[in-house]
């Protein structure tokens, strides 16, 4: 590893090993007069800003609405229609609606009149066809849509696609019954057509319950808060994140420990194997894991070879895969430990540490008492950083053990990406995956605030030292 | 630091003791690729190239290359995106003078340690909002937008290093801010480019949860997704084998770009974006 | 006084123009076909509609009319991406013109407005689609419309070694009697639970592997709640029912398996393959798939002489206020709202044309599904066919379809999420089933019947 590391981007190591103190010279500096916005600056910076606005920002807003809807696959995103279908009407009658009025709603007939032959006829319904109407169906009453189809086919003329024959048919065809009406204006005149003397609110009633979109509700919520799932998720997101955030800053810190202690090349070895989870494209890296793990794996024929329990340790038992869900993701953040651990060690001055061995302090005694002091600020970082972002990721674990066996290793993250876009019925619940996302983002910012305030903010934003 | 006081060899032993499950599992990844494995066996017991003839062979798994592609496009266009706006934002943020200055780079640093692919719903109606629902250019334009806060931060801190006295040099020898910017400052933070650049191409070449989401039909098919739908056990060339050989050859370019690029790359993966 | 459908008018002379004004004019058309749940044996659910299109333009040719129809087609090997790549695609206005999918999904994806009902654009009275089966029809149907022409049916038998139950002293009559003694009731799922125990006591399949359910959530383990008598739907209100004592049972069943030990509390969330290689292996005593599966065994994992080493059956009852049951699970295809009128036109004619019974038996040959209408008695491949035969015999008599019902998804969510809270005992079998009542109750409200 390269020494630049402390001069470059990131978090400056170096930067992390003393506490914060308060605001910057400069800064107070800079509010005492408002000085002259840069517009080359706003011109630089409007590409990033339009990007994070368009894709961050406005994402969190969108998630917010949606978190106050009761929105799923069921009633679209962007809006529903007016429909008045036969369960609608049965489930109105159960409610108490007048079942005369919804008798009138339900009617579907079909009526061969001089009207609705010269509708069809100004529609482009062809001639000879309509005439033959005229003849044969004038007046005549038909049971049913199909019956008048089955009479229409009869029709020496009729027409040869099915399509067309089925457009004809619904000229004649009084029902309002399976349209879709996409104003409730449209859907309230045809209710006041069929059942002209409803009571408006009555009409109103059968509106509202006629529309297939999404409604205002603070359901998801009050569903979360109330659900004893939600206790069991937050337990055990809780104890991923503590669990998994211990084991990247312990093994962090030990491989930065003892790549420090070991001469270069064998350093390099152990540093580099332990970045590679981080870069391997992560369906790899799951896919690897599973043949490390799973039945038949390198794990399970291990195990035979050595007289243990030979089955698929990431979905067998609650505790190998707790372990399993543990490692994938603790490999990848260990390497994040480590690089900023090491950065810290090598500002440890190395004086220090050659007066000690000439004292004859032994490497526990150098660790215990000189190093580990030092890394209490980079410990804390990592420690911040990392359960930030422990919280909100979930593709390994849907990757690896998909929150199995049963729902064991399901987390709050995955459980709202699995709500809201990615089940087996089909079921997307998108309002109350939004919810449980918003709580996140709250969680999130509630959080950086908190890690904010610890680090010295005012220190990274320095003001500009040309004013132009 | 080394000295004669101690002796290495136990940490060695210990280090390699918890290394073994990645060694392990990054060795046969290799070995498995070249070699068969009788059933219930542990160790191969011959070399073949039979696992990687679906280079050549489009029957196996379907023409791989032109996936390849997809994911070179997708993975370079990221990067253009990403440095030429972070290289921009982050000299922005650093050096010049800006109304909510602090308020924007807070605003970063949270976005920074926060992924937001909780909120895919959202992103997936704006994308549809700009007609950019199942294209290319739009999941790449998402998966830059979602690694720029980390870009600009980033660049940020380069430019920072970069002393002022270049910039007043070049100030008083009567060039703007922007010739300054683009001739002597740019070229100061090369390396950091450099590594944000190699950065962000490991991390798009590795993405798998946006274009699946985002651009879930075949003609945009990138290799993670190609993967991914290679290893379902539930097809008749189910064969572990040769998905390993898939597997390190999409992992192969990764692979030698983070051996050109290590000592780079170790700086930034410091200040990385995923636990 | 005229229709009320507003849909028609400009749709109407757009039609009509097109089929009369300009028959010698070239029409091209490229019609999008995405099927889910789709595996290598399985490839005819969107291979068929390329059939279709071959067929409708020559019959257009020998008309005179020059027609093109470029089919594009794109299958997922699982449900989750399927499901929400079609539900994000029709809110971009992408959804394919035809879509492949469990029929379940037409009550929610037709009150979204996805669909177009499939009975506007086709004719049920003629052929093919008159000999369709009535009930896979029925299945196709919600609210009053037929939404979509059933792609395949199967069903979801219950599986026994001959081998192992011989081992514990069944004689070879008295395995060839257990269909019908299950049939009737006589042999219930405890009992099934006994002779698995029995196997692994006598050490004939290894511990845990005795009884080995379906590894994930599917339409399957509906199966094991009508066993203990429950009900999904209410037939004169077509509104659901939670039945708790069926649920409890059902549960408990479940349960009971795990503590005798003859399949793991860990059991869910398994790997297929897995199962699939254990199978053909012959190293369950018992187990439940689908028809399909037995195509899956013989071509993908090397299962040989099928009807001599296994029987099936349907699933046994599992006490007396249950019956023994099989569920349908057919696939449809659907038209979807994307496009014109006459892309749906044509794409409703190539589903239709896909229904023939020599182009359905293909899929349903090769793939392990059973026939879709009455005349695939006649078609050879089919009827020779001992599998297909046997099993349409056997078990389709007895089959019954999950709800159609745009709620239903969230009552089979809260069910499967209980199950695997008692299974793996997270918590108790009553806590389970309160949880997923309480789940039904605030999502569905009054839409459940709670008994």
């Amino acid at each position: 590893m390269t020494d630049t590391a402390s001069s470059s981007g990131g978090i400056r190591p170096d930067a992390l090993v003393r506490p914060a103190d308060p605001a910057s010279d400069l800064e107070k500096a800079a509010l005492k007069g408002r000085p002259k916005v840069s517009l080359l600056g706003l011109g630089m910076l409007s590409p990033a800003a339009v990007l994070l606005l368009v894709f961050f920002f406005a994402p969190v807003v969108l998630t917010t609405i949606f978190s106050f809807t009761n929105m799923t696959s069921a009633t679209g995103i962007s809006g529903g229609a007016y429909v008045l279908s036969p369960n609608l009407l049965r489930e109105l009658e159960r409610s108490g609606v007048d079942s005369d009025t919804l008798a009138a709603l339900g009617t579907e007939s079909v009526v061969v009149d001089q009207e609705s032959i010269a509708a069809a006829r100004a529609a482009g319904v062809e001639e000879d066809f309509l005439e033959e109407i005229e003849d044969d169906l004038l007046g005549v009453d038909f049971d049913s849509k199909q019956d008048f189809e089955r009479a229409l086919k009869d029709l020496p003329s009729h027409l040869r696609r099915t399509r067309d024959l089925k457009l004809a048919a619904d000229h004649f065809l009084v029902s309002a019954l399976n349209t879709r009406f996409a104003t409730r204006a449209e859907a309230s005149d045809a209710i006041s057509a069929l059942a002209p003397d409803i009571a408006p609110g009555t009409r109103d009633r059968i509106l509202d319950a006629s529309y297939t979109g999404w409604v205002w509700t603070t359901e998801n919520f009050r569903r979360l808060a109330t659900q004893p799932e939600t206790l069991r998720l937050v337990l055990n997101t809780f104890f991923y994140v503590a669990v998994t955030l211990a084991f990247n800053v312990l093994v962090g810190l030990f491989l930065a420990i003892t790549v420090f202690y070991l001469p270069k090349g064998t350093g390099m070895v152990f540093s580099v194997l332990w970045l590679l989870p981080r870069i391997t494209p992560v369906v790899l890296y799951a896919i690897m894991w599973k043949w490390f793990t799973w039945d038949g794996g390198f794990v399970a024929s291990f195990a035979d070879l050595v007289g243990l329990p030979s089955f698929n340790y990431m979905k067998g038992s609650v505790p190998t895969a707790w372990t399993i869900v543990i490692l994938v993701n603790g490999c990848i953040g260990a390497s994040f430990g480590m690089i900023l651990f090491s950065g810290a060690l090598r500002s440890i001055p190395m004086q220090q540490l050659w007066a000690s061995e000439v004292d004859g302090a032994s490497r526990w005694q150098q660790v215990r008492y000189i190093i580990l002091p030092q890394m209490r600020w980079p410990i804390l970082f990592v420690t911040c950083y990392q359960s930030m972002s422990l919280l909100s990721s979930y593709e390994q674990i849907w990757l690896t053990t998909n929150g199995g066996p049963g729902n064991t290793t399901m987390v709050w993250a995955l459980e709202s990406f699995r709500t809201a876009l990615s089940n087996y019925t089909g079921n997307l619940q998108y309002g109350q995956g939004a919810a449980m996302a918003l709580v996140l983002v709250i969680v999130g910012l509630v959080l950086s605030i908190i890690f904010l305030r610890m680090f010295r903010f005012g220190e990274l934003v320095e003001k500009p030292k040309i004013e132009f | 630091m080394q000295t004669k006081n101690f002796a290495s060899w136990p940490i060695v032993l210990v280090l390699t003791a918890i290394s073994l499950p990645l060694a392990i599992m990054y060795a046969s990844l290799v070995i498995d690729s070249f070699t068969n494995t009788p059933a219930g066996a542990v160790l191969p017991n011959e070399f073949t190239l039979e696992h990687w003839a679906f280079l050549v062979d489009p029957t196996i798994t379907g023409n791989v290359w032109t996936v390849t592609f997809n994911t070179l496009i997708f993975a370079f266009t990221m990067v253009v995106v990403v440095l030429s706006v972070s290289a921009t934002g982050g000299y922005a943020m650093s050096r010049l003078n800006l109304p909510y200055r602090r308020f924007f780079l807070a605003g970063i640093l949270v976005m920074h340690a926060f992924p937001s692919v909780t909120l895919i719903i959202g992103v997936f109606l704006v994308l549809q909002f700009a007609g950019l629902y199942d294209t290319l250019i739009g999941v790449i334009l998402v998966k830059a937008a979602l690694t720029l806060p980390f870009g600009v931060w980033i660049m940020k801190g380069f430019y920072d290093a970069v002393p002022w006295e270049i910039e007043m040099a070049g100030l008083q020898d009567g060039a703007d801010r922007f010739t300054v910017w683009r001739r002597l400052i740019l070229p100061q933070v090369k390396p950091g480019l450099v590594a944000l650049g190699v950065f962000a191409f490991i991390d798009g070449w590795g993405e798998f949860l946006l274009p699946r989401i985002l651009a879930p039909t075949t003609e945009f098919q990138v290799l993670s997704v190609y993967l991914n739908n290679v290893s379902v056990p539930d097809s008749v060339d189910y064969d572990f084998n040769l998905f390993k050989s898939v597997g390190l050859f999409y992992t192969l370019p990764i692979l030698i770009l983070f051996i050109v690029f290590q000592n780079r790359l170790m700086n930034i993966f410091g200040g990385g974006t995923k636990g | 006084m005229t229709t009320m459908k507003r849909k028609i008018t400009v749709a109407m002379a757009a039609a009509l123009l097109s089929a009369t004004a300009v028959a010698a004019q070239a029409e091209d058309y490229t019609i999008t076909v995405w099927s889910g749940g789709t595996g290598d044996t399985s490839h005819y659910r969107v291979d068929a509609i390329e059939m279709a299109a071959d067929l409708l333009e020559r019959e257009a040719a020998v008309r005179g009319e020059e027609l093109n129809i470029t089919v594009e087609k794109q299958v997922w090997s699982g449900w989750d991406d399927f499901k929400q790549a079609v539900t994000l695609a029709a809110e971009s206005g992408t959804a394919p013109n035809i879509i492949v999918t469990g029929h379940e999904d037409i009550g929610p994806w037709a009150q979204a407005g996805i669909l177009r009902p499939v009975e506007d654009y086709v004719d049920f009275d003629v052929w093919p689609l008159n000999q369709l089966y009535d009930n896979l029809v029925e299945v196709s149907s919600y609210d009053g419309q037929i939404w979509g022409i059933p792609q395949d049916a199967e069903s979801r038998p219950f599986f026994m070694s001959r081998a192992h139950l011989a081992e514990i002293g069944y004689s070879e009559d008295e395995i060839d009697a257990l269909p019908s003694q299950i049939e009737a009731g006589e042999y219930t799922l405890y009992d099934m639970l006994e002779d698995a125990e029995a196997m692994q006591d006598a050490g004939v399949v290894e511990a845990g592997m005795a009884f080995a359910p379906r590894v994930s959530n599917g339409p399957d383990y509906w199966q094991f709640y009508q066993s203990f008598g429950g009900e999904m739907v209410d037939p004169e209100s077509g509104q659901l029912i939670f039945d708790r004592q069926a649920l409890t049972d059902m549960y408990q069943f479940f349960v009971d398996a795990a503590e005798m030990g003859v399949v793991p509390a860990t059991y869910l969330g398994g790997d297929w393959d897995e199962w699939h290689r254990n199978v053909a292996a012959g190293s369950y005593g018992m187990w439940h798939g689908g028809t399909w599966h037995k195509s899956q065994w013989e071509n993908q994992f090397e299962l040989t002489d099928f009807f001599d080493k296994i029987a099936f059956s349907l699933i046994p009852a599992g006490n007396e206020n249950g019956r023994a049951n099989t569920i349908t699970h057919p696939l449809v295809y659907l038209i979807s709202a994307t496009g014109t009128d006459d892309e749906a036109a044509i794409a409703a004619e190539l589903i239709t044309i896909a229904s023939e019974p020599r182009i359905n038996s293909l899929h349903a040959v090769e793939s392990g599904h059973l026939a879709i209408g009455e005349a695939q008695a006649s078609v050879p491949l089919y009827a020779n066919d001992r599998w297909s035969t046997e099993a349409t015999e056997a078990l389709l008599p007895h089959a019954n379809a999950i709800p159609n019902n745009a709620d239903f998804g969230a009552y089979w969510d809260a069910m499967y999420q209980g199950l695997e809270a008692a299974w793996t005992g997270t918590s108790s079998v009553e806590d389970a089933v309160n949880m997923a009542q309480a789940q039904v109750e605030a999502d569905l409200g009054d839409g459940i019947i709670i008994r």
